[in-house]
């Protein structure tokens, strides 16, 4: 098997980078996020990290992204620039869980109706290298939520060896074209690949989804909503969750709209102008957040939008886990 | 590094992006209430799109905001939106003047279904601004007068001032050939010689017999609320009765999240359900 | 602890059952030893989920905020710096004293359950320490103001360390200082824990909530982040109890206390001597929420 010592990675990378927008996870001050590789001292590589606190959606959403440029003059206005990034990218060492966070992405951006431009644009000349995940931490559960942590669908498949290099496997054409231009640095190599650690979280969504249609109103989400303080680090750190605000700024007559991640946990998020609000308290939204993962995502698109990667169970200040969660629904006893 | 992003401003993507506006000139514009003006928009080569009664368009104050309104009628030329002063980007609206640039990109959601309405009588109940998308479907039945039975609108507002169309409610719509309009007042003022009383009970007293008869109403939650009570309490079906619903938007394509209610994005998949399709949904709305 | 546990579900059972209050709050277990959370128990049969353990961390007195439109009386098991989150609760009128009744927990100092949750995780390197650091320099281990009180007295081992760091931020010169928080701040994904985790926040709507107009940017950039902090920063000055939540719950690691601390001491050097949220007297009231014709007027 191919095998890409850990001594060449960061030449590897740099090859990359000469033609693609090239993503890593790295540590930062104890965060750990897919950050644009630039080769700096400051980049600390953390593919030694089961996974990084901050997901990868920001390689295809972006935090703030900017839509299109506009000039006032007087009555007038003019859309300048539309401001859709194509090019080549490249997310390096993502696991099974974002990358089915990944589909979900897909669905939701490019399916039902309408395509998203500017997703489609940083999505299409996407190439993606999955790194096989055989130690499971304590809050990960993508088995229960259907992730195959050891194959994932990619266009590389890596595998971290004992003595940390990395077995290199080309899944597609896409691979193949990007394995050739960094060939020289490969070995060949007899490997032992390691063995697969079980995942200790164990989560059965069976009947999951068409037990909540029937629990909109059950006084259960009083109960867990309790401990929810309505802050967005779920909805932010989680890699499926998607939702957007649309803004604008100003500077004289030089205008940029954007767009910017937003949270079904905020109140303004849903507050109509003139002050009425469907989900006015922080039950409301707390509800729609899991049913959203758990039902509605699952109504449309036929999947969860959850793939068990753990980082809000890890990261919510106030314990709310989605494992819990889905646990007590399965306890409540529905009248028949 | 060499940064190899092709930031894109061909026209192309301007065209095909539905999220990128096109950009339309302010023809005329109507007051119909204190509160209330009618815009009539004229893109470049006429209308800017196709819209069907009942469907949903973005306007865009470019340099101040985005809102989600109905289209309250379409012409052969322009587009009519009627807007009520309740915020942001509805006050930047209420100052603009007659030659104005705005942003609108659209058609979005299902509409009325105007199709499965034909051969029916038709019954309106409208409150306040709720008259706006209702007018769109009015109009439509007007012009394709031959399809339609017997045509009944009901219309109510706070005061006279806050009737929207007096023009086409007390001089036009009347003339129509087996057309009524019933129009009310929730307190009594001294030149207002019609009905004072809120809309859901002058239905109840005008009671049009459900018999081979459609009911759509679109107001404010509480109107709406108490008028398919009374719909309901008169005998119609859920099937025979048709709303509108009215969530926070940003995207308009069923992308951006908060519309839902339910798995149901009102952007895309509304904003007109019938009664009974509503009952499937979560009561969030 | 243990005893805690058994004595804090004995007086939730007492409380629930006379009719004294109509919900308690408190703390439940996770499915991890670490994962203590806060909890609302309404119910008699769920009381039993109580428990106290040294991983009660939270500023449990923030959760207030949702009984605000209520009349009924609210039970709440507070540490001393709880105690300082109640009092803040009181004197900015979210909820009077007498709809509460206070458990107080002479608190031995705590764990952090989100720095076990996330050392244990494999995504960071970081260790969790044996005490939380905002515990180890804790001035209000002991409630000072309660119904009735849980656990012994607790030493109060004296710290000059409360404006320590403030004191470094202070020796550099504005440049150093402007790079320093723009640095830190840059990291801000605006999830809004720092504001929904104050006690001192409690505004019904929040002035970054606001969209007309709206005052700072929804943008995640240096500026907007920036503008975000140091608002929210100038309107806790006075009224910051210092519980360090705001800093605990940040999932970037941002140093927020330095911010707040750096207003603490200029509140307490400009018009003190004062602490929030030590005393329910008139006269501590937050200094900034009051006049008086002595106050400082040099900027005039």
């Amino acid at each position: 098997m191919k095998v890409l010592p850990l001594d060449k990675l960061r030449e590897a990378l740099n090859i990359m980078a000469n033609d693609a927008e090239v993503y890593v996870p790295m540590l930062r001050d104890d965060i750990s996020g897919y950050f644009q590789w630039a080769d700096n001292p400051a980049d600390e590589l953390a593919l030694d990290l089961l996974n990084t606190y901050l997901s990868p959606k920001n390689v295809v959403i972006p935090q703030t992204e900017p839509m299109y440029k506009f000039k006032t003059s007087k009555q007038d206005v003019e859309i300048t620039e539309v401001q859709v990034r194509e090019g080549a990218r490249i997310i390096f060492g993502i696991k099974a869980c974002d990358l089915k966070a990944l589909e979900n992405l897909d669905m939701a951006f490019l399916t039902m109706g309408f395509e998203d431009e500017y997703y489609k644009a940083r999505r299409q000349d996407l190439t993606i290298i999955a790194q096989a995940c055989y130690k499971p931490g304590p809050a990960c559960f993508c088995e229960g939520m259907g992730a195959d942590r050891i194959n994932p669908a990619a266009d590389v498949l890596i595998h971290e060896l004992e003595n940390q290099d990395y077995a290199w496997e080309a899944k597609t054409s896409r691979g193949e074209e990007l394995t050739a231009k960094i060939a020289a640095l490969m070995e060949e190599r007899d490997v032992t690949l390691p063995q697969a650690e079980p995942q200790s979280r164990k989560v059965d969504m069976t009947g999951v989804s068409e037990k909540l249609a029937e629990m909109f109103e059950h006084p259960v989400w009083d109960d867990l909503s309790s401990r929810c303080m309505n802050c967005g680090i779920c909805t932010y750190v989680c890699p499926s969750c998607y939702c957007f605000d649309i803004q604008v700024s100003n500077r004289g007559e030089a205008g940029n709209r954007f767009r910017c991640w937003d949270s079904c946990m905020y109140r303004e998020y849903t507050m109509m102008a003139g002050g009425h609000n469907p989900r006015d308290y922080k039950k409301e939204r707390y509800r729609n957040r899991f049913l959203h993962k758990l039902q509605f995502f699952n109504e449309r698109y036929g999947a969860n939008l959850c793939t068990g990667c753990g980082r809000c169970v890890i990261l919510c200040p106030n314990g709310v886990n989605i494992i819990e969660v889905i646990e007590k629904v399965k306890e409540v006893k529905l009248d028949a | 590094m060499h940064d190899h992003n092709h930031e894109c401003s061909c026209k192309d993507h301007g065209q095909t992006n539905p999220l990128v506006p096109t950009m339309v000139k302010v023809q005329k514009i109507v007051d119909e209430t204190s509160d209330v003006k009618t815009f009539y928009v004229v893109g470049e080569n006429g209308i800017p799109f196709k819209v069907m009664p009942g469907q949903l368009a973005m306007v865009s104050h470019v340099a101040i905001g985005e809102g989600m309104f109905s289209v309250s009628w379409q012409d052969d030329d322009h587009l009519q939106f009627a807007i009520k002063r309740v915020g942001l980007l509805t006050d930047a609206l209420h100052e603009i003047e007659v030659g104005q640039t705005l942003g609108v990109r659209g058609p979005y959601g299902n509409g009325f279904p105007v199709e499965e309405c034909k051969g029916k009588d038709m019954l309106f109940i409208g409150g306040g601004i709720g008259l706006a998308p209702l007018r769109s479907f009015i109009k439509y039945c007007f012009k394709h007068r031959e399809d339609y039975g017997k045509i009944q609108i009901i219309y109510g507002a706070r005061s006279y001032d806050d009737l929207c169309f007096k023009r086409e409610l007390f001089e036009e719509w009347p003339q129509v050939p087996n057309c009524e309009v019933y129009t009310t007042i929730d307190n009594a003022e001294d030149q207002w010689a019609g009905n004072v009383g809120f809309c859901p009970a002058y239905l109840e007293e005008i009671n049009p017999s459900p018999q081979g008869r459609i009911a759509v109403t679109c107001g404010p939650p509480i109107m709406i609320k108490f008028v398919l009570q009374a719909l309901e309490k008169m005998g119609y079906t859920d099937e025979q009765v048709i709303t509108t619903l009215e969530m926070r938007m940003k995207c308009g394509i069923g992308k951006c999240g908060r519309c839902n209610i339910g798995s149901e994005y009102i952007c895309l998949d509304g904003p007109v359900f019938n009664l009974a399709q509503l009952k499937k949904l979560p009561p969030e709305w | 602890m243990n005893d805690f546990t058994n004595k804090a579900r004995e007086i939730a059972k007492r409380l629930l059952a006379d009719g004294t209050v109509s919900v308690v709050l408190g703390w439940e277990k996770g499915d991890e030893p670490y994962a203590s959370a806060p909890t609302a128990i309404t119910e008699l049969a769920e009381v039993d989920r109580l428990i106290i353990d040294e991983y009660c961390i939270h500023e449990i007195a923030a959760l207030l905020t949702d009984y605000r439109d209520g009349t009924d009386k609210v039970a709440i098991f507070a540490k001393g710096c709880d105690v300082r989150g109640i009092i803040r609760m009181i004197q900015d009128r979210v909820i009077p004293r007498e709809r509460l009744h206070i458990i107080g927990i002479n608190c031995p100092g705590m764990k952090d359950p989100n720095e076990y949750a996330r050392a244990a995780s494999g995504f960071g390197k970081a260790p969790a320490a044996e005490i939380a650091a905002k515990c180890q320099v804790c001035q209000n281990p002991n409630p000072f103001i309660y119904d009735e009180i849980i656990g012994d007295l607790q030493k109060v081992e004296p710290s000059n360390e409360r404006f320590a760091s403030v004191e470094e931020i202070e020796k550099m010169t504005p440049d150093e200082r402007y790079n320093f928080f723009a640095q830190e701040l840059s990291k801000c994904i605006r999830c809004y824990a720092c504001r929904n985790a104050c006690v001192a926040c409690n505004c019904r709507t929040c002035i970054f909530d606001e969209s007309k107009p709206q005052w700072v940017g929804r943008s995640t950039d240096t500026v907007n982040n920036m503008l975000y902090h140091i608002i929210r920063a100038t309107h806790v000055a006075g009224r910051c109890v210092e519980c360090g939540e705001c800093e605990r719950v940040c999932p970037v690691g941002i140093p927020l206390m330095l911010l707040n601390r750096k207003l603490v001491k200029d509140v307490d050097e400009l018009f003190g001597p004062y602490q929030a949220g030590l005393s329910l007297e008139d006269d501590a009231i937050p200094p900034l929420s009051r006049y008086r014709v002595d106050d400082p007027d040099e900027f005039m």
